[in-house]
């Protein structure tokens, strides 16, 4: 309640608050909310995972079958748009997978925070995805890698534009990757507050009034279900494309 | 589809934050801006993503995605095993199973041939009896037959001396003629064999 209106800003849910106040060499390296979720996301994730597998039966039980089809759908993912060379970077993107559907999924509970809404921590990720990736492709093809950005077949005169736009295409891949998945859970999160926060209003004015935030409250409801269904499919998007990345990596074109 | 209904709602979502925003700015309230672009956060951030991203990678590369990927791999030698284990059972059971058809089906020989011979064995005995009979019967015939002719013989012969003697005597009595049986006899007899041989013609 910052103000008269009894109304938050829908981006104040995004503030980074120090929980425990750290430096290290002369940088400020708190531990915050967002610290906080990222290491739920984690820790969560492990613990499911290692207690689900505890008994590790023949004929797996509920949590077990969770873990395994996690651990399958990502294994097809790498299998399929990778091949067998991209076994070696399976934990990886693993998990990159579990980091990011638990993070999208916790901050999906109220009151708690969503680590992928900062477009710091999405570039950090994509950054690292893309140097990654740059570097495989360099060990692997040296000086070949180059070729990529050339494309088969295409007309002499036309070579020098289409290098351009590829080198482009490649170096904006981290952005869009980052920012996709920034965007989706910042639009995605402001709304949500901004339909709570309509609800909270309106009903605060009383009498027959109070009648009319039912349907911001309904919109809420359906919204929260479609921000489950995003926080998924970002989760989803990510892993695959960085899967993609890694592919043109390993095999060029 | 959901993707542009998403869309709509974030406009109307932005122009009903400008709206409350317009408001809170008039009640004098701070202004935030956007928490994401305030830079002094980011070192924190950046730092514990790497620490946790890094301890998460490898908790997951150590720990989980092994178990979970020697679970599913021992999963999938059991449920090939058994599989195997299937298939020559199934193998096992087929070959029985021709075994025994054939077993049945060398019996089912076996005994046509042995009920052939018995049938063939039956009607050899049968013809036997039947020639032995026939023998027996044919020689019986044979021998009637020759007591008849034999008989017949006697019966002619005498015959002969019956009309001899009652020539004699007839010729005697009616015409005092005595001869001498035996020129009787032989007239008889030559009288006979005319006799015979008119019958036979």
């Amino acid at each position: 309640m910052s103000n008269s209106q009894g109304m938050h800003s829908p981006v104040e849910q995004f503030e980074i608050k120090p929980l425990v106040e750290l430096s290290l060499g002369g940088y400020d390296v708190s531990f915050t909310n967002s610290s906080l979720f990222m290491l739920l996301a984690i820790g969560v994730s492990v613990i499911f995972l290692i207690s689900a597998m505890r008994r590790a039966d023949m004929i797996p039980g509920r949590m077990q079958g969770m873990a395994e089809m996690m651990y399958e759908f990502v294994a097809e993912m790498v299998r399929s748009n990778v091949g067998s060379e991209g076994r070696p970077y399976f934990p990886f993107i693993f998990t990159l997978f579990v980091f990011l559907l638990f993070g999208n999924m916790l901050g999906l509970i109220p009151y708690s925070y969503t680590f992928t809404s900062q477009i710091i921590v999405t570039f950090a990720m994509a950054a690292f995805v893309f140097v990654g990736v740059t570097v495989i492709a360099l060990f692997k093809h040296g000086l070949h890698f180059f070729s990529f950005f050339v494309p088969a077949g295409a007309p002499k005169v036309l070579i020098p534009f289409l290098i351009v736009i590829e080198v482009i295409s490649y170096f904006v891949r981290p952005v869009s990757l980052s920012v996709r998945l920034f965007a989706n859970m910042l639009a995605g999160h402001t709304m949500l507050k901004v339909f709570a926060g309509l609800a909270v209003m309106i009903s605060g004015a009383g009498g027959l009034a109070m009648a009319g935030s039912l349907l911001p409250f309904l919109a809420l409801i359906g919204l929260t279900g479609l921000e489950v269904l995003v926080a998924a499919l970002q989760a989803y998007v990510f892993t695959i494309l960085t899967c993609m990345y890694l592919n043109d990596a390993l095999h060029l074109h | 589809m959901t993707e542009n209904t998403r869309n709509r709602l974030t406009a109307i979502a932005i122009a009903l934050q400008a709206l409350i925003s317009a408001k809170a700015f008039a009640a004098g309230a701070r202004e935030p801006g956007l928490p994401q672009l305030d830079i002094a956060t980011w070192p924190s951030q950046l730092f514990w993503l790497v620490v946790l991203f890094g301890v998460g990678y490898l908790l997951m590369a150590k720990i989980v995605t092994p178990r979970i990927g020697a679970v599913l791999e021992e999963r999938r030698q059991t449920v090939d095993g058994d599989l195997e284990k299937a298939r020559a059972a199934s193998a096992d059971a087929t070959k029985i199973r021709a075994d025994y058809e054939s077993v049945l089906e060398k019996a089912r020989i076996e005994a046509a041939e042995f009920a052939k011979q018995a049938a063939m064995e039956a009607t050899k005995k049968a013809e036997a009896a039947d020639a032995k009979i026939a023998q027996k019967l044919s020689n019986k015939v044979a021998k009637a037959e020759s007591k008849l002719a034999e008989a017949k013989t006697i019966a002619m012969a005498n015959l002969n001396e019956v009309a001899a003697e009652a020539a004699m005597a007839a010729v005697s009595s009616l015409a005092g003629i005595k001869t001498s049986s035996a020129e009787a006899r032989k007239t008889a007899s030559s009288i006979a064999t005319k006799l015979a041989k008119r019958e036979t013609n």
